[in-house]
């Protein structure tokens, strides 16, 4: 009862607006129809934006998982006292806007950036490459936004892990891969599938950075939404596209635990 | 008695200060330079109107999204936008006839300002030129077409198609390549056979000036407005004259069909197109006069698209022209371009 006000407030200010928008997509003259899906899905451009995202949010996710879980367990073997540092260093970049922080990829992977200086200066290209406006470039501008949360979600997950769970499989005759595999990705795997989602859903939704290292010609769906309801004034595409990355948000929930629960 | 008359008068004192606080005028602008525009146009209106501006503010989709909602009841009296969403917001009946009469500059503004969408729907305050930025040291542009020559490739940046230097790009490039009509058909095809030797389609000109002076784009298409950001950098920035010439557009005001404030927002009308007005805008290098009257130094005019001269030779894309057709380009663009 007590909880009432805050379910009222909620319903009334967030998911009403919220299933108002996503309705716009189930009409076509005012009529229910599926037609605005269709129209949607048969043009090539929306096709290709829409694997792109999903092919970059489960690339960030899965980088991060792999960077995540070394970063996580370094961090979580050292010693008590430098472990809050190194921890606050991983903390430290959500603390600082995402537009700062994407902003500064562009001054790294420009011409004359540190990145095509150091190819230059090797000898791997007689000229510095374009990176900025690629995929690659909004890869590394998602996985440096949204690491952290994967690192976060794995070391709070390794709290978990008992101490000499490790050293007991290592005496045992077990390598590192089977340590790995075996005992500590098990026994780690709800800081994974929460931190998989949260990087997934991140990059799935993340605008600022697209929209600055992508730009037009590596559009992703929050940037083709932002497009069609700033410029085209068309809430009819804006509401599939945010049913799209709303069903993509929660399909990776599924599918994360789905797949911790298949290395059980 | 005269305790009467006192009480009478201190009752008609009330009641005007009464009516004069309540008088408001609600405007619709660009959001850009919105401190410069009150201390050169807002705040001296408010001081001699006994009036209070209320200022809303946003991209045109909103602004015109918000119109049309309230098109029952207006919300917003008077707007500036620009001429061909004008015209889209005309052919809606959104807008009212305006009476000329009743904007005393109204003589003194360029022929191109008067009328610009037939009707007196709208009446131009400000032009914009565009051509081409580019590195002198590097590169010399001589004509639109180089924007796509060999020498260019992968340090050239176009506009996107769903800003207002978009489209213009495609006029003049179309005009350069001898290509006919208004569909731009086959110059978004030439634009989309070397899209990737363009490095980005840009949306802000603020963004552009950065790539430049980041030396990553030494070319790129971009209005007369940003030309400031180009002209302080270090770098040999140029201003390109194409021997297509140069284009460029207008903003215009509009009053929304029976928003019932008309004589005041004439009043605001009338005050932003005078000399006075205009020059102090123009001193302040927010926005180029309409008012052929206006004067500025040279320091000031290199900043602005000023002088009946360049504004007479600009290639000028009609309003009608760009809302008929932006659809299809937006739908080749997608297709042929952004892929």
């Amino acid at each position: 009862m007590l909880a009432l006000p805050a379910v009222l407030f909620t319903a009334t200010l967030f998911l009403l607006p919220v299933l108002v928008l996503l309705s716009e997509g189930f009409k076509v003259d005012e009529a229910w129809s599926l037609q605005g899906y269709a129209d949607f899905i048969s043009k090539p451009l929306n096709q290709t934006v829409f694997f792109r995202t999903l092919k970059l949010g489960f690339l960030v996710a899965g980088v991060s998982a792999v960077i995540g879980y070394a970063t996580a367990f370094s961090i979580f073997h050292l010693p008590s006292k430098h472990r809050g540092r190194i921890f606050g260093l991983v903390v430290l970049p959500l603390m600082i806007s995402p537009v700062a922080r994407t902003y500064a990829w562009i001054v790294i992977l420009g011409r004359t950036g540190i990145v095509n200086d150091a190819i230059v200066g090797l000898g791997l290209s007689d000229t510095p490459i374009r990176l900025l406006f690629t995929e690659t470039a909004v890869f590394l501008g998602l996985l440096q936004l949204f690491m952290p949360l994967m690192i976060i979600s794995l070391i709070s997950a390794m709290e978990n892990l008992p101490n000499d769970a490790v050293a007991a499989a290592r005496v045992l005759g077990a390598n590192w891969l089977q340590v790995f595999l075996k005992v500590i990705l098990p026994l780690t795997k709800e800081g994974l599938v929460i931190g998989g989602t949260l990087v997934f859903t991140g990059s799935l939704t993340a605008y600022i950075t697209p929209a600055i290292l992508g730009g037009a010609k590596v559009l992703m769906l929050e940037t083709l939404l932002y497009q069609r309801v700033n410029v085209a004034n068309d809430f009819v595409s804006a509401g599939i596209i945010a049913t799209i990355l709303i069903t993509m948000s929660f399909g990776s929930n599924l599918l994360f635990k789905r797949i911790a629960t298949a290395r059980k | 008695m005269k305790y009467l008359i006192f009480a009478a008068i201190s009752a008609i004192l009330a009641v005007h200060t009464a009516v004069a606080a309540d008088k408001k005028l609600t405007i619709s602008v660009y959001s850009f330079a919105q401190d410069a525009y009150k201390e050169a146009l807002y705040d001296p209106f408010e001081a001699i109107c006994d009036c209070e501006l209320v200022i809303e503010t946003g991209n045109s989709v909103e602004r015109m999204a918000k119109i049309e909602a309230n098109a029952a009841k207006p919300v917003i009296d008077m707007a500036v936008i620009s001429s061909h969403d004008a015209l889209a917001l005309a052919r809606k009946g959104l807008l009212q006839n305006l009476d000329v009469s009743k904007l005393s500059s109204y003589n003194d503004l360029y022929e191109a300002a008067k009328n610009p969408l037939g009707e007196n729907w709208a009446v131009g305050y400000t032009f914009y030129a565009s051509s081409i930025v580019y590195r002198s040291d590097l590169i010399q542009i001589n004509s639109w077409k180089d924007l796509l020559s060999p020498e260019l490739a992968g340090r050239v940046a176009l506009p996107n198609i769903t800003g207002t230097q978009g489209p213009l790009t495609l006029f003049m490039l179309s005009k350069a390549l001898g290509h006919q009509g208004y569909g731009f058909e086959e110059t978004i095809d030439s634009i989309g056979a070397r899209a990737d030797d363009i490095v980005t389609f840009y949306v802000r000109s603020s963004q552009l000036a950065q790539l430049m002076n980041q030396e990553e784009v030494i070319a790129a298409p971009v209005g007369r407005f940003a030309w400031s950001s180009f002209a302080k950098s270090p770098l040999p920035f140029v201003w390109a004259n194409p021997q297509e010439g140069q284009t460029g557009g207008m903003n215009v005001m509009i009053m929304t069909k029976g928003n019932g404030n008309e004589e005041l927002a004439y009043q605001f009308m009338d005050y932003w197109l005078s000399v006075e007005s205009q020059t102090r805008i123009a001193n302040a290098k927010i926005d180029s006069p309409a008012n052929k009257k206006v004067q500025v130094s040279d320091e000031v005019a290199v900043s602005l698209t000023y002088g009946a001269e360049l504004i007479d030779s600009l290639n000028i894309i009609s309003p009608a022209d760009i809302i008929d057709n932006r659809e299809g380009w937006v739908e080749r663009w997608n297709t042929k371009v952004i892929k």
